[in-house]
C-alpha cells in the first residue's frame, strides 16, 4: 500500500485522459449509412497505372463459382489483358468476405467485382465506393448500398419458374416439398417465388422447407424420408448446386425416377445428366459467366470513359453504365438439354 | 533474454511477428505498413480474439468449446431479432443475447463436468444446436438494426473502431484476473492434472462449469459486437470460427493437453492469423491457397517451437 | 545361457554425467542387484540395456559378441526384457492384449487369435498366482495388479536377460513372495536377472551379488555374504544412517476420532487419533486402507459411522472443506494424484493453499514465490530454484514437494498414503525425520504404508486390516512384522 497515493495520482489522472479523449475522438457513424444518395464514382481522369481487377467472392472454392464465374472473369482479363485477382475464404464466411474487402479497399485496386452474398456487405460496399472505386455487384443485389451497378439473376424469377413447371408437370395438384440453403437471402426470395406460384393452385400441396445445407448426402436424406414418409409425394424442388443430384439419387433408389417430379437449379454436367437420364424434369439456370464478364466489362469502361456521358461523370455524380442488369433464366428440359452437353 | 525468447510463446511470437512484418514492409512498402492497413486488420481480428480469450482460459484448463462459432450467431441473432421484431430497447437486448450465450455455456458445462459427457462430443452437438436456432430467430438475418446498436460496434475512438478497443479490453481484463485472482489461477491447475487439483481442494466440477460459461459469454458478446459492426444479423456469422480460434490459441502458447497457456497470446496468436492473411490479401494470393499456406505455417510454427525448446534444453 | 558383460558404459545428458565407466558382469543363473541412489544412474543404466538410450562410450557384449542396441525391438531380439517402474501398459485394453502387445498370436492370414491369446495370457497369470480373467480392461485393475500384469508381459518374452526395476514398489508382501519364486525358478533355468530395488531387505533375501551405483560412478560389486547392510547404505549414500525406532510424541488429547466408519470396500473401522501420535494402516493391498483415507478426507462417500475431529462431529464433501478444516492427504499415486508433473516446484507447493498466496485480493506471484522457497529450504529439496519442472526431479524430491503442498496447508491430522513409495534411502530417512519433527508439533500422523519398517519405525499404533476389515490393532512395543504379516494375511 505504499505507492497508494501515486497509484492514486496516476490512475485519476488516466481516468481524466481517457475521458477527455473519449469526448474528443469518439467519432460516431453516420446516422443514414445505408441510405446515402450521393454516388461517388471514380475520378482517375489521369493515367492509369497497374490496372487491376479484383473479385472478393465468399465460398472461392464452391466449383460452380470456380467454373462459371471466375473462369469467365480470368478469360476477361486475359482478353483484355488486364490483371484479375480473385481472393475470399474458402468457406461460407460473409464477415469474412466483408474484413477481405476492406483490407483490399486499403490496396486500391481499380476495380472492385462483389459478390452479393448478404445484405449486411452494404456498408463495406459503400466504402469502396467512398474511396473512390468502382465497384459492381453481382449475383444478388445489395439494395441499400451505392455500388454502381449490378448484374444477377432474380432469384424470385428462379421460384416462379419452377413453380409454374412443376405445376404443369403434376397437371396442378399433388403433394410438393423444397429444399435449399436456409437462411440465405436469395435462396429465401426464390422460396417465396415458388409459394407464390403454388398459391394459385389450391390441389398442390406444400408439405415442407428443408434445409439441405448444399450437401449431396443431406439432401438426398432429407429426400428419402420424405419419401418414406409421404409415399405420394408427386413433386420436389431444389434451390442449390448439390439439392438436385441428392433429391435425384434419393428418387432412383426408391424407384420412383420420373414418377416423382424433380426440378433443380444450376446446370453443371451432373445435373445435364441427370435430365438426360430423365431424373430430373427441368432445370433453372443462371447466366453465371455473364455477372462478371460484363461486370469486369462494366468496371473496366467506368475506368476508361468508355462511354462519356459527362464532361466528367463523377464530378457530375453519375456512372456512365447501366444500373441494373437482369441475365435472365436459362431453362433446360429434355429437349434441349442436348444443347447444352459439351 | 535468449532463454525468454525460446521458452516463451509470447516472446517468441513476438519476435516471428516483428520479422514478418518487417519482411511484409519491404515487399509491398505502400500497402502494407499504413495505419490504415493496421487499423483494419485489427478491426477484422477482434471479434476472433474476444473468442480466443475465452477459448484460451479452457484450454488451459484442458478443455476446449467447438461450439462458439455458433454462439457468435446465436447471440448476434437473438439480440436483432428482440431490437427487431419486439422493439425490445438495445441494452435489454444485449443482455438478453449475452444471456442466452450463458445458457448455452451453463449446459455445456454442466453436462461436460458433472456427468461426464466428452467436450469434444458434447460442444460438437451443441454447435449444431445452437446454429439451428441462430438459424431458427434469424431466418435469412436482420437488416437495418436500431442506429444505437450499430454505433456500439461502428463508432471510432482515436481513429480505430470500437472492436478493437473491446477486444483489448478483454484481453487487458482477462490478463489481469488470470495472472492476479485465485479464482482463475485454478484453472492452470486443473489443466495440469485434474484429479491432483481436485484433492488439492479445488472445486474442479465447479471450475468447468463456470470455464464454459465464460468461454460461452464472451462469445456471444463477440456475436453481439459483430452483428453491431455489421449492421446486421447473419446466421451464418461465425462458420468455421471455433477452429480458427483453437488455432490462433495454440499458436499463442496453449496446449490441447492444458495447465499451459497466456492470455495475451490469444491475441498475439489472433494477431499473427491476421497478419498473414492480410498479407495473401495484399499479394492477391486466392482463397484456394490460404487455406493451404495457413495450415502450413500452423505446423511449421509448432515445429519450430518444438525445435527451439530443443535447442534451449541443449544449450543448459 | 547367456553372459552379459557391460564393459566403460559412460552416458552424459545436458549438464548430468549420469553414468561414467561402468563394468559390469552379468552370469546366466545369477539375481544381480543394483543399488544406488535415486539419481545414482540405475535407470539410465537400465534404459541403455533396454535399448531405450544410447551410451556415449563403452560397449556392452553378450557371450563375448560385441551388440549394439539400438531400439527395445533389438534388445528384445536379444533376449533382453524389462519390468518398468513406470507403468508402459495401455489402460484401455485388455490384460491379455496388453501383455502380448505387438507380439499378438496370428493365424497364417495374419489375423489375431483371440482364444490362443487369452489361453496364453491365463497360463502366466497362473504362474504369477494373479487370479485375474485375461479379458479384463487394466483400468478397473489396481495399482499393484497393474504392476503384476506389467510383471508378467516381460515375462511372456521369455527373457534371457531380466530386468526389473523396483517392481516391489507398489505391491504387498504376499505378491513379492510369489515374485520371488518365480524369480528363483528363472535363476534356476539359466536366466540372468538385474534386480533394482530400494528395499534392502529384499536385495539381501534374493540377491546373489551387489553393485553399487553413487553418482554415476561404480563402487564396487560384491557377493551378498561378503557386505553387510550397513555397509551397503554407506557406499550408497557416503555417510551412515541410524535406523532406529523413533521417539513417540503421543499425548492424551484426542485428536480425530473415528467410529465404526463404513464405506464401499471396508466396514466397521473405529480408531483414535491423539495430537502428536503417527498411527500406521497396515495390510495387504486392496485391505481398504486408502479408502479409510479417502473418506475421512471426503474424496468417497461414507456409508456409516462417526468421524469426531476436534470434539466436532464432521462430514466433508470435497477435500476443499478438509483442507480449510486442518486435514491434509498425500496420495500414493505421487504422479497421478499428487502433482502437476509440468508445472514448477512454486506452483505445486501452493496448490493447496492458493487462497495465502496473496496481497490484499490479489493472487501475488512473489508472495508464493516467498512461500515456495522457504518450503523448499525447509525440506531440503534438491533443486535449481522454485521455478524448475517437477517432472525433471527425483522421486524423493517429488515427493517431498508433495509432502510441501501439504505442510504448507498447516494440517492438524496429516494422512500420509506410501511416504516413501519408490524413494532412495537417504530421502526417506529425511521424510521420517518430517514426519517425526511434525508428530513432535502436536499434529496426528496417519501413516498407510506396505514397508513394515518403516511402519516399525515411525508408528505408536499399527491398525492391521484385512479385507476391509480391523483385523487387529498393533502397539509400537509389540508391533513386529510377524505379527503384522500374521493378522494381515490369515
Amino acid at each position: 500500500m505504499k505507492h497508494s497515493t501515486t497509484m492514486n495520482w496516476k490512475s485519476k489522472a488516466f481516468v481524466i485522459c481517457f475521458l477527455v479523449l473519449s469526448l474528443t475522438a469518439c467519432e460516431l457513424p453516420p446516422r443514414n449509412a445505408n441510405k446515402n444518395t450521393e454516388v461517388i464514382t471514380s475520378s482517375r481522369d489521369t493515367v492509369i497505372t497497374n490496372e487491376e481487377y479484383v473479385m472478393v467472392t465468399t465460398a472461392v472454392t464452391m466449383p460452380m463459382y470456380v467454373n462459371h464465374d471466375q473462369a469467365a472473369f480470368k478469360k476477361w482479363g486475359e482478353k483484355m489483358g488486364v490483371k484479375t485477382s480473385i481472393l475470399g475464404p474458402a468457406d461460407w464466411d460473409v464477415p469474412a468476405q466483408i474484413n477481405t474487402i476492406e483490407e483490399v479497399i486499403g490496396t486500391h485496386p481499380t476495380g472492385l467485382l462483389i459478390n452479393g452474398t448478404d445484405p449486411a456487405i452494404a456498408q463495406v460496399i459503400n466504402k469502396a465506393v467512398a474511396a473512390g472505386i468502382p465497384t459492381v455487384v453481382y449475383d444478388s443485389d445489395i439494395p441499400n448500398s451505392n455500388r454502381h451497378a449490378f448484374l444477377g439473376t432474380d432469384w424470385y424469377e428462379i421460384g416462379k419458374m419452377q413453380g409454374e413447371e412443376m405445376a404443369k408437370l403434376l397437371n396442378g395438384k399433388g403433394k410438393v416439398a423444397y429444399m435449399g440453403i436456409l437462411g440465405l437471402t436469395n435462396m429465401e426470395s426464390g422460396f417465396q417465388g415458388l409459394l407464390d406460384v403454388f398459391k394459385r393452385y389450391p390441389n398442390i400441396q406444400v408439405i415442407g422447407k428443408y434445409d439441405d445445407k448444399a450437401n449431396v448426402e443431406e439432401a438426398a436424406r432429407i429426400s428419402s424420408d420424405l419419401i418414406a414418409a409421404n409415399p405420394d409425394i408427386a413433386g420436389i424442388c431444389g434451390f442449390d448446386s448439390n439439392s438436385g443430384p441428392g433429391i435425384a439419387l434419393a428418387v432412383r433408389e426408391a424407384n420412383k425416377t420420373g414418377t416423382i417430379k424433380i426440378t433443380t437449379v444450376d446446370w453443371e454436367p451432373e445435373h445435364l445428366q441427370l435430365v438426360k437420364d430423365g431424373a430430373i424434369q427441368m432445370l433453372a439456370g443462371q447466366k453465371r459467366e455473364l455477372f462478371t464478364w460484363y461486370g469486369a466489362q462494366f468496371l473496366y469502361d467506368m475506368v476508361h470513359h468508355t462511354n462519356k456521358m459527362a464532361n466528367n461523370d463523377a464530378k457530375a455524380g453519375i456512372t456512365s453504365v447501366p444500373y441494373i442488369i437482369n441475365t435472365g433464366l436459362l431453362k433446360i428440359t429434355k429437349e434441349n438439354v442436348d444443347e447444352f452437353v459439351k | 533474454m535468449l532463454k525468454k525468447i525460446l521458452q516463451d510463446r509470447v516472446y517468441s511470437l513476438l519476435v516471428l511477428l516483428a520479422a514478418i512484418s518487417a519482411v511484409a514492409s519491404i515487399v509491398f512498402p505502400s500497402t502494407f505498413p499504413t495505419f490504415e492497413n493496421f487499423r483494419q486488420i485489427l478491426l477484422n481480428l477482434s471479434i476472433d480474439t474476444i473468442v480466443a480469450v475465452g477459448m484460451m482460459i479452457l484450454l488451459i484448463s484442458g478443455a476446449f468449446d467447438l461450439s462458439v462459432g455458433s454462439v457468435v450467431a446465436f447471440a448476434g441473432c437473438l439480440t436483432a431479432y428482440l431490437m427487431h421484431f419486439f422493439g425490445v430497447p438495445v441494452p435489454l437486448a444485449i443482455m438478453a443475447g449475452i444471456a442466452g450465450a450463458m445458457v448455452v455455456g451453463l449446459v455445456n458445462g454442466f453436462l461436460i463436468a458433472y456427468q461426464g459427457i466428452n467436450p469434444m462430443i458434447q460442444t460438437l452437438a451443441m454447435m449444431g444446436i445452437v446454429r439451428g436456432m441462430a438459424l431458427m430467430v434469424s431466418g435469412s438475418g436482420i437488416q437495418n438494426l436500431p442506429y444505437w446498436f450499430n454505433t456500439i460496434g461502428q463508432s471510432k475512438l482515436l481513429g480505430l473502431q470500437m472492436p478493437v478497443w473491446y477486444m483489448l479490453l478483454a484481453v487487458l481484463m482477462f490478463t489481469f484476473l488470470v495472472n492476479k485472482t485465485i479464482v482463475f489461477r485454478r484453472f492452470y491447475y486443473i489443466g495440469g492434472n485434474e484429479k491432483a487439483a481436485d484433492l488439492s481442494g479445488i472445486r474442479v466440477k465447479k471450475m468447468k462449469l463456470w470455464s464454459f460459461v465464460i468461454s460461452a459469454s464472451l462469445a456471444g458478446v463477440a456475436g453481439i459486437l459483430l452483428s453491431s459492426r455489421l449492421g446486421a444479423a447473419l446466421p451464418t456469422m461465425g462458420r468455421g470460427l471455433e477452429l480458427r480460434v483453437i488455432t490462433a490459441v495454440i499458436l499463442g502458447g496453449a496446449s490441447l493437453s492444458g495447465g499451459f497457456g497466456k492470455i495475451p497470446g490469444a491475441l498475439l496468436g489472433a494477431l499473427f492469423m491476421g497478419i498473414i492473411s492480410n498479407i495473401m490479401v495484399i499479394a492477391r494470393i486466392s482463397g484456394y491457397w490460404q487455406e493451404i499456406i495457413l495450415g502450413i505455417i500452423l505446423i511449421a510454427t509448432l515445429w519450430l517451437d518444438k525445435f527451439l525448446q530443443k535447442k534451449y534444453a541443449d544449450l543448459r | 545361457m547367456r553372459t552379459i558383460e557391460l564393459q566403460g558404459i559412460s552416458k552424459t545428458f545436458p549438464g548430468v554425467k549420469a553414468l561414467q565407466g561402468i563394468d559390469m558382469l552379468i552370469h546366466p543363473g545369477e539375481i544381480h542387484a543394483v543399488c544406488g541412489e535415486n539419481g545414482a544412474g540405475k535407470s539410465t543404466m537400465m534404459n541403455i540395456l533396454a535399448g531405450n538410450l544410447q551410451p556415449d562410450a563403452g560397449r556392452i557384449s553378450i557371450n563375448d559378441q560385441i551388440v549394439s542396441l539400438q531400439s527395445p525391438q533389438e534388445a528384445f531380439e536379444h533376449g533382453i526384457s524389462i519390468v518398468h517402474q513406470h507403468l508402459s501398459l495401455v489402460e484401455s485394453l485388455s490384460i491379455a492384449e496388453n501383455i502380448f502387445a505387438n507380439q499378438q498370436p496370428t493365424n497364417r492370414f495374419g489375423f489375431i487369435q483371440y482364444k490362443l491369446l487369452r489361453q496364453k495370457t491365463k497360463v502366466l497369470l497362473d504362474q504369477l498366482d494373479i487370479q485375474l480373467d485375461p479379458t479384463t480392461t487394466l483400468s478397473e485393475l489396481s495399482y499393484a495388479e497393474k504392476q503384476m500384469v506389467e510383471i508378467a508381459k516381460a515375462l511372456s518374452k521369455n527373457p534371457e536377460l531380466f530386468i526389473l526395476d523396483e517392481p516391489t514398489a507398489s505391491i504387498s508382501a504376499k505378491e513379492t513372495k510369489i515374485l520371488f519364486n518365480i524369480l528363483k525358478n528363472l535363476k534356476q533355468k539359466g536366466v540372468a536377472i538385474l534386480y533394482i530395488s530400494h528395499r534392502l531387505d529384499e536385495i539381501f533375501q534374493i540377491a546373489d551379488r551387489i553393485s553399487i551405483l553413487k553418482d554415476g560412478k561404480p563402487q564396487g560389486t560384491f557377493p551378498v555374504a561378503e557386505i553387510s547392510k550397513e555397509l551397503l547404505i554407506q557406499k550408497m549414500v557416503g555417510r551412515t544412517l541410524e535406523e532406529t525406532s523413533d521417539q513417540s510424541h503421543r499425548t492424551g488429547e484426542v485428536l480425530l476420532d473415528v467410529k465404526n466408519l463404513s464405506g464401499e470396500k471396508f466396514t466397521n473401522i473405529s480408531f483414535t487419533l491423539h495430537c502428536g501420535e503417527i498411527i500406521g494402516l497396515a495390510g495387504l493391498i486392496g485391505a481398504g486402507r486408502t479408502e479409510i483415507a479417502r473418506a475421512i478426507f471426503g474424496v468417497e462417500v461414507k456409508k456409516g459411522g462417526e468421524i469426531i475431529f476436534k470434539n466436532e462431529s464432521i462430514v466433508f464433501d470435497h477435500p476443499e472443506e478438509a483442507i480449510e478444516r486442518g486435514v491434509a492427504y498425500v496420495p500414493e499415486d505421487r504422479k497421478h494424484l499428487g502433482l502437476f508433473m509440468d508445472m514448477s516446484i512454486r506452483d505445486n507447493i501452493i496448490a493447496a493453499s492458493l487462497k495465502n498466496a496473496r496481497d490484499g485480493n490479489l493472487f501475488s506471484s512473489a508472495k508464493a514465490t516467498n512461500m515456495a522457497s522457504s518450503s523448499k529450504q525447509s525440506l531440503n529439496i534438491a533443486a535449481t530454484g522454485v521455478d524448475q519442472i517437477v517432472r525433471n526431479l527425483s522421486g524423493g524430491n517429488q515427493q517431498k514437494v508433495v509432502l510441501g503442498k501439504w505442510l504448507l496447508t498447516n494440517p492438524d491430522v496429516l494422512i500420509i498414503d506410501e511416504p516413501t513409495h519408490g524413494i532412495d534411502v537417504g530421502a526417506r530417512h529425511e521424510i521420517y525425520k518430517i514426519l517425526s519433527k511434525l508428530a513432535s508439533q502436536g499434529k496426528g500422523i496417519i501413516v498407510i504404508s506396505s514397508d513394515m519398517a518403516e511402519l516399525l519405525r515411525l508408528c505408536d499404533n499399527i491398525i492391521v486390516l484385512k479385507e476391509g476389515s480391523k483385523a487387529g490393532t498393533l502397539s509400537r512395543q509389540d508391533a513386529t512384522e510377524q505379527k503384522i504379516m500374521s493378522l494381515a494375511a490369515n
